[in-house]
């Protein structure tokens, strides 16, 4: 009975992705399983060197790099959106699986969330 | 497992192709709002189980050269939530 939560909103530019980590972890709090999709835009969350403090806004790096300790299960994300944005996985956070976005993907969550 | 798949989104919001790469099998597309555009869209290729509500429809005028077969109502919207084991609203 896992939730998949997709994040496919950029990074700071609005609340959507933020929303959709807050509704992660807070499920994770709940000790319901959960799990994030980054795909698209929202792939850059994952982008080491983030420094959102120059926009006055909270880096998310930490959180993510401990959503294993928050029980987030998994944190995936699309391998085109990635390559797509220039993204290896050495310069992704800790813990990140590479995945493929389809149909496939999606029948193994009970609740699938775009935010 | 079906899936029915709401769909409230323009044809060019990046969450349109999403949605379309995660319909499969069974699975039913039902556009509302902005996404009923796509009946009218050329360029699209829409999957086989597709319908459309038909206020939103008639709303942006589209009853025209057969699209009309797309529409349906509120009571059939409420009938396709529940024959689906599993809904998606993007």
């Amino acid at each position: 009975m896992t939730t998949l939560i997709i994040i496919d909103q950029p990074p700071y530019g609005n609340w959507a992705g933020r929303e959709g980590l807050d509704m992660a972890f807070s499920l994770a709090a709940f000790d319901q399983p959960v799990a994030l999709l980054f795909t698209g835009a929202g792939v850059n969350w994952l982008r080491q060197g983030q420094q959102a403090e120059l926009i006055a806004q909270k880096n998310v790096d930490r959180n993510l790099s401990a959503a294993t300790v928050f029980g987030v299960d998994q944190l995936l994300a699309d391998s085109t959106s990635l390559t797509r944005f220039g993204l290896a996985p050495v310069d992704l956070l800790a813990g990140v699986e590479t995945v493929r976005f389809e149909p496939a993907l999606l029948s193994s969550y009970s609740h699938v969330v775009c935010p | 497992m079906t899936t029915l798949h709401i769909l409230n989104k323009s044809p060019d919001h990046p969450r349109f192709a999403l949605c379309l790469a995660a319909v499969t099998g069974e699975d039913q597309l039902l556009l509302t709002e902005n996404a009923v555009l796509a009946l009218a869209d050329t360029t699209l290729t829409l999957p086989a189980r597709v319908a459309a509500l038909a206020a939103d429809m008639d709303a942006r005028g589209l009853t025209g050269n057969g699209l009309s077969r797309y529409g349906v109502g509120f009571d059939h919207m409420v009938r396709l939530t529940t024959q689906a084991s599993r809904i998606i609203s993007w």
